[in-house]
């Protein structure tokens, strides 16, 4: 029996015009989603290609080692085409130097305003908008609408259970919009396939986890609309009610969620925690500047006890010395500023993961934001992507300047301008040598970190767990309020 | 007979039940949206003042004006912000002021936290464009076929109306049961406004009203063009598919598309080549003058102050005549950018007027001033502001700093020197595009809605004039 009512309702679904033209126009729109999250990856591709020759460029065309800076650009994951996640709103590169630390600057929305204005359509997008809308104007009348044509009392007045009938009706419904989306999303992948983007086979399996997702949200939207259908006897109350649970669960939820978090938990803004950054370097850049003219003045009063000439040949042998406890104390200031720097962003962002936390766990009674969430985290475009490529180039600062340090000190040049000034020899200024351009070989490169499969599904798995539940919650209540419903 | 037909379509809406259901999510979204606008803006109020206090602490106890560095300006909040967001979280809120070269305008919002990014703001722009645009297709895409599968559009036809005048008072009617009862929700949020820090002056609350009236004019258009498609389809349910086909492309695709045919069309130089380009123009400047330093010589023989005094003011000629060409060659890059971003510009905004949904943004983000200007504006304002600082620092110190240079002169008494006084660095004022300005700016895309409104009024009406009644 369940078979007979799975087929009357595939049936019903598929053959109906109604069907065709949304199935037309999810599937034009799926494709120029993936087309368009193509051509952004591959613009993004080429960001950051253009800026890797250019930061080498830069680098070989310098002339002295301290003067040495790099730019580091985020590399583009394939799996941004599907979920862009936060990848246009965070800095794309930062900038690799002795005395700035690590930030990613530039993001493509704050280069390009004008794709900020309506943002960029992805995979995602198209699933919690328009695939759930469509999903509720299925859905709506699943039950009701059979009451009120008159054909769900004819039915049950056959020998059909009701536990049947609701799991026939579920299963056909089901069946009827998930099987015809294979065709776009198969197409999708083909034009992926065509177009020749690099998916490693962890790539592939981070995308097939991000369509099981996918499919579980639209479960979700399918369960809700049968839902709604069984707790009013008419369609177009249930439709209300369905129209508003998706407002609640796509729009508001999300929204509220994280912006009663920012209300609850306070985090200080950027601005701050630079002003408190600059303040600390000052202090003890004017503390070195300080000590050097104590440490010169030192210096100077103990050769004043000598003639000129003996003073001459002190200050030229011990020159080397004094330059090399001066840049030693140089070198503790950075340090200290990078610890503290280190120190202070641990604290903003211990802060501001509290405050994520409250956000998310709010938004997850929207099993929409759940999805979302999950679905930036296979794709890796999640809210950490920013802290983790800020300690990767972090990480790769310290290699960068060390190495930086052992070629200048090989080099046997001060780099920079050096002024020296006394009464004797007067005023005196030595750049360093132009020696053509440098020899970066053994440049320490970048190991970009790669984000895997067990990352994903690990961190997936919450986000995931919260939209089955759901699922679970609206089919249970489907099949007790059907239980119930009156027929007549 | 036209005030009949009005009073009943208020009638019928007002006692549905699809009316208190819609009514009550509206005014909760409509009084939300106020009060988490003016909340968040009190937060980014606090933030503001916190980053330009911390700004100037970090300066407090400094001897030296020359020793001031990483000196930043920010984008103060705006009040009308809170209400309408549009590009204010995407674009760099912070420049750090140096006496001399390009400023660059970083840490956008959602950069800086992400979190907000992903779900973005409740504003009443969104209220309006996704919330109120649904609804307003949900009370009228029956409007008239909706009545024919009732059987009562045959019934009002039996007696003597006109057609015109049927329809007239559908629109009539159903606008105004839209939208007089809305007016509750958007007037408690107003009085939020103030109740919550958020005072408006007289210029801005025109603007504010003009927002007002540009979001129910866009509930016309979406009215409208519900009755005109009801009118042009036999069945209830058709017309609600084809409105939510149109809603989609309307509100989500087209002005996205718009952006992206414009990107493909219009080859914008790449930015990270024009830096690359600015910063090697610069390194070879500098290699130059590295070598005429060396060479310097003072004239001044063993007086130690004129000699500095000498090589300061030779620095300074070298590096007035680096920022001279530095300047020169940016600009003329940077001139051509600009053109290219705004042709791109004007070319996805014309072609996304098709759609209703981006004359409303458009209106609205202008004339709250968050619509892609604001990141010029706000150029304008620091590259004003650093020559105020510039002015400022030579009167201090005698040179324009900049080049990363500091030469200090100490002399061996024990006197401590003087702190500085932070305060006498003069104020920071962004100055925002003239409200005049934004309104009239505005007026073409609120004049693109009313036309919407008219071309799908008489689109409706002489539809129903051939609409077959029975």
């Amino acid at each position: 029996m369940e078979k007979i009512i799975l087929l009357h309702e595939l049936k019903n679904i598929v053959l109906t015009p109604k069907f065709y033209s949304s199935f037309l126009v999810i599937t034009v729109l799926l494709l120029l989603s993936v087309f368009l999250g193509i051509r952004n990856y591959k613009d993004t591709v080429k960001q950051y290609e253009t800026v890797t020759r250019l930061s080498n460029q830069e680098m070989r065309e310098s002339s002295d080692w301290m003067g040495l800076n790099a730019k580091m650009h985020r590399k583009p994951d394939p799996l941004q085409i599907f979920v862009s996640g936060i990848n246009d709103d965070i800095g794309r590169y930062s900038n690799i130097s002795t005395f700035n630390p690590v930030k990613l600057i530039h993001s493509n929305y704050s280069d390009n305003p004008v794709y900020a204005v309506f943002r960029f359509i992805d995979f995602t997008f198209i699933v919690t908008i328009i695939l759930s809308l469509f999903v509720i104007i299925f859905t709506y009348d699943a039950i009701n609408g059979e009451k009120e044509r008159g054909t769900l009392q004819l039915v049950l007045s056959n020998a059909v259970l009701r536990k049947d009938y609701i799991i026939g009706k579920i299963t056909g419904i089901w069946l009827g919009l998930i099987v015809p989306l294979f065709i776009p999303v198969l197409l999708s992948i083909l034009i992926v396939l065509l177009y020749r983007i690099p998916f490693a086979a962890d790539g592939w399996l981070r995308l097939f986890l991000l369509l099981s997702a996918s499919f579980l949200l639209y479960t979700f939207f399918i369960v809700l609309g049968i839902l709604s259908s069984t707790l009013t006897p008419h369609s177009s109350t249930s439709f209300l009610i369905s129209l508003s649970a998706w407002i609640l669960f796509v729009f508001i939820i999300p929204r509220a969620g994280i912006m009663t978090a920012a209300q609850i938990i306070k985090v200080p803004g950027f601005a701050e925690i630079q002003g408190r950054e600059s303040s600390f370097e000052k202090q003890r850049w004017e503390k070195n500047m300080n000590d050097a003219q104590e440490r010169w003045k030192f210096r100077n009063a103990e050769m004043a006890k000598f003639p000129k000439e003996k003073r001459s040949a002190i200050r030229n042998q011990k020159m080397w010395e004094w330059m090399e406890e001066e840049d030693k104390d140089r070198k503790q200031v950075q340090i200290d500023i990078d610890n503290y720097n280190v120190k202070l962003t641990e604290d903003f962002r211990n802060n501001k993961l509290q405050q994520e936390k409250l956000g998310f766990i709010l938004s997850s009674f929207s099993p929409v934001s759940a999805f979302q969430l999950c679905a930036m985290n296979i794709a890796g475009t999640d809210i950490n992507l920013k802290n983790r490529y800020e300690d990767l180039l972090t990480k790769y600062r310290t290699d960068f300047n060390n190495y930086k340090e052992k070629k200048q000190k090989e080099s046997k040049s001060p780099g920079g301008i050096r002024i020296t000034i006394d009464s004797e020899s007067g005023l005196k200024i030595e750049t360093s040598r132009e020696k053509g351009t440098l020899d970066l070989s053994g440049l320490p490169a970048l190991h970009d970190y790669s984000y895997s499969f067990g990352q994903a599904f690990l961190s997936s798995v919450k986000s995931g767990g919260i939209i089955i539940f759901f699922i679970f919650i609206c089919l249970g209540a489907s099949v007790w309020k059907f239980m119930r419903f009156d027929v007549r | 007979m036209l005030k009949h037909i009005v009073e009943k379509e208020i009638r019928d809406i007002l006692i549905s039940t699809k009316f208190t259901v819609t009514f009550t999510i509206c005014s909760l979204l409509i009084i939300l949206s106020f009060y988490t606008g003016a909340k968040n803006h009190q937060l980014a109020q606090a933030k503001y003042e916190a980053g330009k206090s911390e700004n100037l602490r970090q300066i407090e106890g400094l001897t030296d004006w020359l020793s001031v560095r990483q000196f930043r300006v920010y984008l103060p909040p705006q009040p009308l912000e809170s209400l309408v967001s549009g590009v204010s979280n995407d674009i760099g809120r912070t420049a750090e002021i140096s006496g001399r070269g390009e400023i660059p305008v970083e840490d956008s919002r959602f950069g800086d936290d992400p979190i907000f990014a992903i779900f973005r703001f409740l504003d009443i722009e969104f209220v309006f464009q996704i919330i109120l645009s649904l609804f307003a297709i949900l009370f009228a895409y029956d409007a008239i076929n909706g009545e024919k599968e009732k059987g009562t559009l045959r019934l009002t036809f039996s007696n003597s109306i006109p057609k015109d005048i049927f329809i007239l008072g559908k629109l009539i009617g159903s606008f105004l049961a839209l939208v007089i009862p809305l007016l509750i929700p958007v007037l408690i949020g107003t009085l939020l406004l103030p109740l919550l820090g958020i005072q408006l002056k007289g210029d801005e609350w025109i603007r504010y009203s003009l927002i007002i009236l540009s979001g129910f004019l866009f509930t016309g258009v979406w009215l409208s063009l519900s009755v005109f498609i009801s009118s042009l389809t036999e069945k209830s349910s058709t017309s609600f598919l084809y409105l939510m086909v149109l809603w989609i492309f309307a509100v989500m695709i087209i002005p996205r598309l718009s952006v992206i045919v414009s990107g493909a069309a219009v080859d914008v130089p790449a930015l990270d080549e024009m830096n690359s380009k600015k910063a090697r123009f610069i390194s070879q400047l500098w290699s130059e003058d590295r070598e005429k330093i060396s060479l310097f010589k003072p004239t001044a023989g063993d007086d130690m102050q004129t000699t500095m005094n000498e090589l300061n003011k030779f620095m300074q000629t070298n590096a007035d005549d680096r920022d001279k060409k530095t300047n020169e060659f940016s600009s003329r890059l940077n001139e051509e950018r600009v053109n290219k971003e705004n042709l791109m510009q004007k070319v996805a905004f014309t072609i996304s007027r098709i759609s209703p949904v981006s004359s409303y943004s458009f209106a609205v983000t202008g004339l709250a001033g968050t619509s892609v200007d604001l990141k010029s504006s706000f150029r304008k304002s620091v590259e004003d502001y650093q020559i105020e600082y510039s002015n400022f620092m030579i009167s201090k110190t005698g040179q324009n700093p900049g080049s990363g240079m500091r030469f200090v002169i100490s002399d061996d008494n024990d006197e401590k020197p003087k702190n500085i006084n932070p305060g006498e660095i003069p104020e920071f004022k962004f100055r925002p595009v003239l409200s005049s300005n934004l309104i009239s700016g505005a007026l073409k895309d609120i004049g693109l809605l009313l036309f919407f409104n008219i071309i799908f009024f008489a689109g409706a009406f002489f539809s129903f004039r051939k609409f077959d009644v029975r």
